[in-house]
Order: C-alpha cells, then structure tokens, then sequence
C-alpha cells in the first residue's frame, strides 16, 4: 500500500452524470440495435420498451430476443436468470459500503447494479470517495440512455445496425480498462486480473451468455483470497 | 405465458441476482469472505474487457481491438481517467484502421 491522502470528500449526484456521459454513446448504440432486434423478433413497441425498463440487463436482453418466439417462456428466463447470475458476487462487494444505507436506497441501488454502474460506482467507493448520491447519477444516466435508446430503435423498426463498425463497442471494454488499471498496484491484484482476463477469454466459446465472466471472477476472488491469506501467514 | 408475463419473470429473476447481495450481506463477515469480495472488483474489470479486445466478434485471433489496447492501458495506468482511456484506444482503432 502506498500512504493514505487524505480523505477525499464524497462525489455528488453530479459527479455521477459527468463520470457516466462517455459511456452514453455506447450505451444508445446497443440500446437501438436491441430496439430493433426485439421488433423484428415480433415484440410490440410497449414490450421492446418495457423489457428495457424492467430487466435492465443488455445481454440477457439481447439473448431473449433471439431466443423469443423460438423458446418456452420458462426457458427464456432461466436463460435470463442464468447470464446475471454474475450480479450476485458483484452485489456482495458493493454491500460493505451500503451498509448504512437504508432499505429503500438497497433496493434501487441494487436496480442500478449493472456491469457499468457496479463497475464505477466500486471505483469510487475503493478510492475512498464513493457515495449513494454518486451511485444514483450512475444509475440513472445509464437507466434513461437504456430504456430510451430501447424505444428510439422500436422506432426504427427495419433498420439494420452494426455498433462495431465504428468502434463504439470497443467502449465498454476500455472503459473496464480504465477503472482496472488504477487498481493493479499490489502484486496480488495484478495476479488476479492476469488470472480472471485469462480465464474469461479461455472459457468463452465454451461458456456463452456471459457464463465465462462468472467463472472467471469467481475465480480471480478465490485466488487472491488464497494467496492474500498465505503471503499473510508467511510474511 | 404472454410476452409481458415473459418480461415480468426475467426482471424478477434479473433483480434476484442483484438486490441479495447488497440486503444480506449487511453484517460483519468472515476475514475469508471479506478477502474475496475484495478481489472481485479487479476480476470483473478484467473478465470484461479481457474478451472483447483480445477476441472480437468471438474469434481467437487478437485484432485490431487488442492493438488499440495498448496505448488505452498506458493512459489508464498514467492518468486514471476513464475518458482519456475510452479517447486514446477509439482514436488508435481508427487510425489503425485508416492505414489498413
């Protein structure tokens, strides 16, 4: 660890808007090819919004829509229920800095507790000025592009989209390349994010559905639990 | 089941994934536990964007993603800013891809 500054003080509501703006273009770009995708699999333009507004989970989204019409409703949401299971561990981390929240602010924040949102949202509170005010601008700016972007591309109807053509899905994975950076300072971090990046590229043409980055974090947690309490024991 | 039913079933199991680990974990934890948890972070960070740059479209041969990375991950380590690094790997793709 390197010394501790001091305390920085808590981001706002407005810290959360401005850190969550760069992510708003991909965030539309793949709102609109889910809108469209779920029309021409046969949803209404009030259903392709509110499975948006309900679900709030891209890929899950995504896969249902290709599977809508083809598979059992059961089926669908076990599918659904499966590729967010990789919320769970992520909510579990998240709890230590909302213990003292109340009940109410849980609840939405666990609403809020997407790939993105989890992902800066964390940043913060492991850099020392996290705040639920912080989490909700998050939220909220990620929430409204989704569900938005989701009725703009039911519009749209028979357009065909592609977000990789201008690299607008390249995005995502920079910007979870820049929260992760900062963080490999200690020799067990670097270790883990070596570990977890491996296994989640090695597992996923066998784990579709996002099933390779449950494996993979679950993974990376338990190994730098492992060595954490060894180098404990034997420095 | 219609299409709202199916909808209403995927936001209630989508939430159940989501809300446990912020309402039960609220007590203190096991040392092992805590350990754990603190390395999720970094594990997520790297589980997604590991795959999306080194295997775009589901390929396994690094692209141009895995190139424009390289600069990304420098800026991250330097600056700490999400936007710097989102900028440099964007325009590091697009110029690779000009040249191409």
């Amino acid at each position: 660890m390197t010394s501790t500054p001091a305390r920085p003080s808590p981001s706002t509501f407005q810290d959360g808007l401005r850190a969550t703006l760069p992510l708003v273009p991909g965030v539309v770009a793949f709102g609109l090819v889910y809108g469209v995708m779920a029309r021409q699999a046969g949803l209404s333009l009030s259903a392709t919004v509110a499975m948006s507004a309900l679900v709030f989970a891209g890929a899950s989204q995504f896969t249902a829509v290709s599977m809508w019409g083809q598979a059992s409703g059961g089926l669908i949401i076990l599918t659904t229920f499966i590729i967010n299971l990789r919320h769970l561990p992520m909510g579990a981390s998240l709890a230590p800095y909302l213990r003292r929240e109340s009940r109410w602010c849980k609840a939405i924040l666990g609403f809020g507790t997407v790939d993105e949102g989890y992902a800066l949202a964390i940043s913060r509170y492991l850099a020392g000025d996290g705040s639920r005010a912080f989490f909700f601008g998050v939220s909220l700016v990620l929430y409204a592009s989704w569900v938005l972007s989701a009725g703009a591309g039911g519009m749209l109807g028979g357009q065909t989209l592609d977000p990789a053509r201008w690299g607008i899905a390249l995005v995502f994975p920079l910007t979870f390349l820049g929260l992760l950076m900062p963080l490999c300072r200690e020799r067990v971090t670097i270790i883990v994010a070596a570990a977890s990046g491996i296994v989640a590229v090695a597992t996923a043409p066998w784990l579709p559905g996002k099933g390779n980055i449950l494996v993979a974090m679950l993974v990376g947690g338990l190994l730098g639990a492992l060595l954490e309490a060894r180098w404990a024991t034997t420095e | 089941m219609g299409d709202y039913g199916v909808i209403l079933g995927m936001a209630l199991v989508t939430y159940a994934t989501r809300a446990p680990g912020i309402f039960f974990l609220s007590g203190r934890l096991a040392p092992s536990v805590e350990r754990f948890l603190r390395h999720i972070p970094a594990a997520v960070f790297a589980a997604l964007c590991a795959p999306p740059l080194l295997l775009p479209a589901g390929s396994f041969a690094p692209g141009l993603e895995a190139v424009a990375a390289v600069p990304a991950a420098l800026v991250a380590w330097r600056t700490r800013q999400v936007l710097s690094t989102i900028l440099t790997g964007v325009v590091t793709y697009w110029i690779i891809r000009w040249l191409e």
